[in-house]
């Protein structure tokens, strides 16, 4: 009954409404675009929906984000946004999160939904939503304002054109709301683009705006496209991610074979050996597996990667490599023994560890 | 005659959303270095498109005469 109205659209259908229930969408920030683009989703059925904000909303803010009442001024954006979300459509799940979305809690959140929206006001957060959606390969649904002026796409949609390939320039500055101004009919026409972008997605109907950057002008009416393409140099792995913002340290990712030791017989540890099994010396390790740097991509099933990985070849080189694999196939806890299997022998003989 | 389109934060500091300019051989980065001089752009950041479509490497793109040409900046409102 509820969806009867999208339903007897031939787009939509049953078969419309089921892939709705069962997607997972992440609406970063509560503020004005955020509260356009939820009550939509929320009203159209998608099944289950993220809301990320650790603001309290101010009165201020009320003139744009409508879906606040005067009375929770003071109150968590993304609980009062959940409670609003649900008392229009309680068949769904709402999950409000009240943090910021940073470089630590960002590939976990983008791993778990299907599709990111971006509803924050700075340039910082828009290059970790597109790194992050790169790294976990998800649509990311771009919009923002500049006064009476509104940017949509959808990067990296179905390996499409990024963010970085519209605005590689990462350092530029360029004023939000709070410093340029802004009507609450901007937010939600830009919110309603963006909603719009993540319906179709989800239903496979009509054009996607990937590869194009629209540009609505509301004092005008005006509204261009303007396409992009792919450019190589956006390319962006597990690895370049956690570098890039400091998620590991380098000098983590190595650890001297003294230290390493100290794991024998710790269940939550398991040693890789790396090399070849024609390799010498051997270094029999109670809880030590060993996989070919070669296989090792095709064989990562066989490790447990809630255990910590101390990774090990002949003298530490090959095992930097696997580390950079490992890392880029969601294994977090990862180190690589530096000086390898020869030092580890030197270890084990010089201090007598009794294996 | 070479017609240009600013956005955002760039026409607002051209303070207009447009003007057309008498053709020459210009390549796009000559014409954007220009425009950045006359209305004194250099801090801010932005993506040129001609004939709607962004391009990557300016220095390379020889305009044409009737080409349409766009600042575009990023915006960061929400």
């Amino acid at each position: 009954m509820r969806y009867n109205r999208q339903i007897i659209l031939s787009e939509v259908g049953e078969k419309g409404q089921q892939k709705l229930g069962q997607a997972k969408v992440l609406i970063i920030g509560a503020g004005g675009l955020g509260a356009a683009i939820l009550p939509y989703l929320a009203a159209a059925g998608i099944g289950e929906i993220g809301i990320i904000d650790d603001d309290a909303i101010e009165i201020t803010n009320l003139q744009r984000q409508v879906i606040y009442r005067n009375d929770a001024i003071g109150k968590s954006k993304a609980l009062e946004a959940k409670k609003m979300a649900l008392s229009l459509n309680p068949s769904i799940q709402i999950n409000a999160i009240t943090d910021t979305l940073n470089a630590k809690n960002a590939i976990a959140l983008f791993e778990y939904y299907d599709i990111m929206v971006d509803a924050t006001d700075n340039l910082q957060t828009k290059y970790l939503i597109n790194d992050a959606c790169v790294v976990t390969n998800k649509a990311f649904v771009y919009g923002s304002i500049y006064k009476f002026q509104g940017q949509v796409s959808v990067f990296n949609y179905q390996n499409g054109p990024t963010y970085r390939c519209l605005f590689p320039d990462e350092k530029s500055n360029s004023k939000n709301c709070v410093d340029a101004g802004v009507m609450g009919i901007s937010v939600g026409i830009i919110g309603m683009f963006q909603a719009n972008e993540v319906l179709k997605m989800v239903l496979g109907i009509g054009n996607v705006l990937s590869g194009e950057l629209l540009i609505y002008n509301m004092l005008t009416n005006d509204q261009q496209k303007f396409e992009l393409v792919k450019s190589n140099s956006t390319l962006f792995s597990r690895l370049d991610f956690e570098k890039k913002y400091h998620v590991v340290e380098n000098t983590v990712l190595e650890i001297t074979a003294n230290e390493a030791l100290e794991g024998i017989n710790n269940p939550e540890v398991l040693f890789l050996d790396v090399r070849n099994e024609d390799e010498f010396p051997k270094i029999s390790l109670p809880n030590a597996i060993q996989i070919p740097l070669s296989d090792l991509e095709d064989n990562l099933s066989e490790l447990d990667s809630n255990k910590k990985l101390l990774v090990y070849c002949q003298s530490g080189i090959r095992s930097k490599r696997a580390v950079e694999i490992l890392i880029n196939n969601s294994f977090s806890k990862v180190q690589s023994i530096a000086g390898g299997a020869l030092k580890l022998e030197g270890v084990i003989a010089t201090n007598a560890i009794s294996i | 005659m070479l017609s240009v389109k600013y956005f955002g934060a760039v026409a607002e500091k051209t303070k207009v959303q447009g003007e057309d300019i008498p053709f020459s051989n210009l390549s796009l980065q000559e014409l954007v270095d220009e425009l950045e001089q006359k209305y004194d752009l250099g801090a801010l950041s932005y993506s040129v498109a001609v004939n709607q479509k962004i391009v990557q490497d300016a220095n390379s793109y020889m305009l044409i005469s009737n080409d349409v040409v766009a600042l575009l900046p990023p915006f960061a409102g929400g």
